[in-house]
């Protein structure tokens, strides 16, 4: 009980941003896809997207909400660069637990994306495997122009 | 790769109860490093079978938003050409592991319109061939055009 210490509700509310050094690009797009075994040529075929309403290439739905290569940082001892929250916990880990994404429309090659994220709440809640602490965190992405491209809302499980 | 016909799917022609084709899905190891580096995501945890056992797992795991994505591409891939996921939310239950086997299903729940889109309402599962439940509660709105959008040359022949 108490897992939710004045030290960690003060992290309510926290917001970071970051900026991506350069347009996403096609390579990453197409990149994304082939991890994926996905051959939709809406993202790689540039002259078969444009006779879609889409009007050209847009990335696969939740290739914004992988916000490593925002990220202009050198990685970590364990090879991580990407966004995390450094809360005052005993161990960074975390499983996921939910994910809620909306996308608000289709991000584009020439997007620069800034994503930024904000600590919504965290609280305690009884599991299978005993107390846990849940983080809930949602990221906005926007493009150069402050278009908003989606929204990710993600709760991740602590252990304490 | 070359590119594959992607016809449109459209608002009129689906109707509640119709279903996704189950997808089969072999998660290898290789899977695992092609979306960590197609994400700028080299964390240890999803390459390095010795520090995954070190910490706590059996073996190197998917990252859960892969699993986000093979819904979202299931998705766009039914939906067609002119399709675009508006919507994708989903608890994640079970995590996997390089030499799972994946199934994914979904199924039409609804029709609505909403800020002059038109979404189809779908629930969504992936499970391991053992039965394991990956998620749970996982839904979508996916938005397609009404038989008057449609603006490519692709409106005939059944998505895939």
């Amino acid at each position: 009980m108490g897992l939710v210490t004045d030290e960690l509700r003060a992290w309510i509310g926290r917001a970071v941003s970051y900026t991506a050094p350069e347009e996403l690009g096609r390579a990453a797009i197409r990149y994304f896809a082939i991890a994926l075994h996905d051959d939709n040529p809406l993202y790689r075929d540039e002259a078969f997207a444009r006779t879609t309403r889409h009007g050209g290439t847009i990335a696969p739905p939740t290739l914004v909400t992988e916000t490593c290569q925002l990220v202009d940082r050198p990685p970590d001892e364990n090879g991580y660069f990407g966004h995390s929250w450094d809360l005052p916990l005993p161990s960074r880990r975390f499983i996921r637990g939910e994910n809620h994404y909306e996308f608000v429309q289709p991000v584009r090659p020439a997007d620069v994306v800034t994503t930024t994220w904000t600590i919504v709440d965290i609280y305690e809640r009884e599991t299978r495997h005993g107390s846990m602490l849940f983080v809930v965190s949602e990221a906005r992405y926007t493009n150069q122009r402050g278009e908003l491209l989606a929204v990710n809302r993600e709760v991740n499980i602590h252990q304490p | 790769m070359s590119p594959r016909a992607v016809p449109c799917r459209v608002f009129e022609e689906v109707q509640t109860g119709d279903e996704l084709p189950p997808r089969r899905r072999d998660i290898t190891l290789t899977d695992l490093v092609m979306y960590a580096a197609a994400t700028w995501d080299f964390h240890r945890y999803h390459y390095d079978e010795a520090f995954a056992r070190a910490h706590g797992h059996r073996a190197p795991f998917v990252d859960g938003q892969m699993i986000g994505a093979l819904l979202a591409g299931d998705l766009m891939d039914w939906g067609g050409a002119e399709a675009f996921v508006r919507r994708l939310t989903y608890r994640t239950r079970a995590t996997v592991y390089p030499g799972d086997g994946v199934v994914s299903r979904g199924v039409v729940t609804g029709k609505t319109a909403e800020n002059g889109r038109a979404l189809v309402l779908c629930t969504l599962s992936m499970a391991k061939m053992d039965g394991t439940e990956i998620m749970r509660d996982a839904t979508a709105a996916l938005e397609l055009p009404t038989r008057d959008d449609v603006v490519g040359a692709h409106r005939t022949g059944e998505p895939r």
